[in-house]
């Protein structure tokens, strides 16, 4: 489902992709043609999706999950070479080789799967066993690559950058929540980006102003169960198997949505205090509810 | 987030290749400057009235295609006033200065230039041409340069060579017995290098060589006998910090600078950019400058001295200092910027950091004034 609107010289669209609600918040400039632009933008997220997404199943990223040596293009190994980037970072946490640990934790049939699940799944889980050599994708038989937390927040920052080129003036890219920004707004007032409660009460609960780059959020968002009364929330630790218990959420802006994005995921990964020192190092803006929901912010 | 920037902007759809302007900006500004008058007791004689410069520049940037840009320059300057003419002493021995005739002196220049840039995946390339005239003084002028991006474009790697083919036919030359018509080239070297050193700095050093052959006297001075070869060397290096928090930026910059006249100086610049929102910058600055004289520097001249033998009485070739401070207004409404800009410069054998043997009498202090309206399309 699409819709259009108007406001202010700006136009929205609103639209889903990628799994979640999008929208593009643009200005053009005189003479473009704005429905073509729109077009070329959701062509172009298609086109990521279709590549990245581990739920289709002819994906590249599919066909990299079946185990088999697989050509890759300059793309992938730039994803890739980020994603590294990130687990060495992280000291092995953002672990994007961990997709047999993400599907084996159903949040539908809200289970905890079993300690040989989890050790299997331990096992086919290390970003340092893959090699990305002249172009052609190997790793351990089982082991299974997910780029949440990378390829939605590329997108954001590739849609931006292209509506730039289309001669876009300036406006917003929001892949569900992950937000780059286009060009300038000429009365210089930032962004005021709405951080929505991870309990799911669809409440703004605070807001960070950016004029650029990019926003993204990590959160256990609606994706949780509670079992025996603990509750397990989606972003898994790649060490343990288990669901981490640090930080509620944390939404981060960045010079790129794809940084904020991968900061925001390893600040979820580490534990709560240990978080948000390493945010208030890194020197970012961010917005974070911790688990006893209090919300805390970069220390000014 | 440098660490995790790094692969982040080496991604294809991301990495920002070294694009064109993607508008247009026209911008034309116009300035006043205007020398102080010199003192009574530094020219006894005759108009104490020195330069007074009024300079229009229309500048005008745009895209065509996707790879090109292409820009043009237009400057008009008059100039009334007077120069130095020559230097004698007093009856105590003390150097005074005789300016130019009494009806002063009246030029104009004009001079336009076009350039054209191509941009590359990692670099650009670049080349302009340009002309200028006065009454007294034609130039032509190309250059070349590119620069290529390195280190996931932290690094940039720049260069340029530019020739300058100058004619000197001064005014009243038969009346005054100065030369008729004499030549001069220019040539000269770049090569910078600057560094993102984080996400918030910026350094680049350049050095910069060049050598001018010809003419390099002032055919306007009573004496005046330069070398007719003179090797230049500058070292420049500039270092940028920009303070997220007070939404500021400060920039320093210093310059080495040597010549084989016997010139050496030395330059700090510092200047404060304070952003308030988006619609106003404040950029209050201050500069030092000193140098050495020249060999052949002298505030007296020497009128029984051989044609043979170089001499020169031009203030810019003593050894002085100079303290300059100055305060631009930014602001900024839709398309539309307009910047106002305020400048006083002080020369002073006093302020030098070097050795001064013999002071000028004729060092400059002026303001300088200017307003300029950009326009984006």
């Amino acid at each position: 489902m699409v819709s259009d609107t108007q406001e202010g010289g700006i136009l929205t669209r609103s639209f889903r992709a990628m799994g979640s609600d999008c929208e593009f918040q643009l200005c053009f400039g005189g003479g473009s043609d704005s429905q073509f632009i729109f077009k070329c933008l959701q062509d172009e997220l298609e086109r990521l999706e279709s590549k990245y997404s581990r739920f289709r199943k002819d994906s590249l990223l599919s066909q990299i999950n079946l185990g088999k040596e697989v050509n890759i293009d300059n793309e992938t190994i730039s994803l890739l070479e980020h994603a590294f980037n990130c687990f060495e970072q992280s000291e092995g946490l953002f672990d994007v080789t961990a997709g047999r640990l993400n599907s084996l934790w159903d949040f539908k049939k809200k289970k905890v799967p079993s300690q040989e699940e989890i050790s299997y799944a331990l096992s086919v889980t290390d970003f340092s066993k893959v090699s990305w050599n002249n172009g052609i994708l190997s790793m351990p038989a089982g082991m299974n690559v997910d780029f949440g937390g990378i390829v939605k927040e590329y997108a954001a920052d590739t849609l931006a950058v292209l509506a730039k080129k289309f001669g876009v003036q300036y406006g917003l890219i929001n892949l569900g929540g992950d937000i780059a920004i286009v060009g300038n707004k000429p009365d210089g007032i930032a962004w005021k980006v709405g951080i929505t409660d991870p309990r799911g009460t669809e409440t703004e609960i605070a807001s960070i102003d950016i004029y650029s780059g990019g926003l993204a959020t990590s959160g256990d968002y609606k994706r949780y169960f509670i079992y025996e009364g603990k509750r397990y929330s989606h972003i898994l630790n790649p060490k343990t198997g288990f669901p981490c218990a640090g930080l509620r959420a944390v939404s981060v802006a960045a010079n790129l949505c794809t940084v904020a994005g991968s900061i925001a995921t390893i600040a979820m990964l580490k534990d709560e205090p240990e978080a948000i020192k390493w945010l208030n190092d890194l020197g970012v803006p961010f917005v974070a509810m911790d688990s006893n929901l209090s919300m805390l912010r970069n220390s000014d | 987030m440098i660490a995790l920037s790094t692969t982040a902007l080496a991604l294809p759809g991301i990495a920002l290749s070294d694009a064109p302007p993607s508008q247009s900006i026209a911008s034309y500004k116009i300035s006043n400057y205007s020398e102080d008058d010199i003192e009574r007791s530094e020219s006894p004689f005759g108009d104490l009235e020195r330069y007074d410069i009024d300079v229009h520049q229309f500048k005008l940037i745009s895209p065509i295609g996707r790879n090109f840009s292409f820009s043009l320059d237009a400057n008009h300057e008059t100039m009334s006033g007077a120069s130095p003419w020559y230097t004698s002493s007093d009856v105590n021995g003390d150097p005074i200065v005789a300016l130019s005739g009494a009806s002063g002196i009246y030029d104009e220049r004009s001079e336009v230039s076009f350039s054209t840039s191509y941009y590359l995946d990692q670099g650009t390339v670049s080349g302009t041409a340009g002309y200028s005239e006065e009454n007294d003084y034609r130039a032509i002028y190309y250059a070349l340069g590119g620069s290529r991006n390195f280190n996931n474009e932290l690094t940039t790697l720049s260069f340029g060579y530019s020739y300058s083919s100058d004619e000197i036919f001064p005014t009243d030359a038969k009346r005054f017995n100065r030369v008729k018509h004499e030549r001069k080239n220019s040539k000269s070297g770049v090569v910078s290098v600057s560094q993102i050193i984080s996400q918030n700095s910026t350094y680049q050093v350049s050095l910069n060589i060049s050598e001018q052959s010809g003419f390099l006297s002032d055919p306007y001075k009573l004496k005046d006998v330069r070398p007719s070869d003179k090797t230049q060397i500058a070292v420049t290096n500039s270092y940028r910090h920009f303070f997220e928090d007070s939404n500021s930026a400060l920039h320093i910059n210093y310059r080495y600078y040597h010549d084989d006249f016997g010139i050496s100086s030395h330059v700090v610049d510092s200047s404060w950019h304070q952003n308030f929102g988006r619609s106003l910058r404040v950029v209050p600055s201050i500069r030092y400058y000193t140098q050495s004289a020249a060999n052949f520097f002298t505030n007296i001249d020497d009128f029984a001295k051989p044609e043979s033998q170089y001499q020169s009485s031009d203030y810019r070739l003593s050894a002085f200092g100079a303290l300059s401070g100055g305060i631009d207004f930014v602001f900024n409404y839709g398309r539309w910027s307009t910047i106002f800009s305020a400048e006083r410069y002080v020369a002073n054998d006093r302020f030098a950091g070097h050795t001064v043997n013999k002071a000028s009498t004729a060092l400059v202090r002026f303001n300088r004034f200017s307003i300029g309206f950009e326009y984006i399309f």
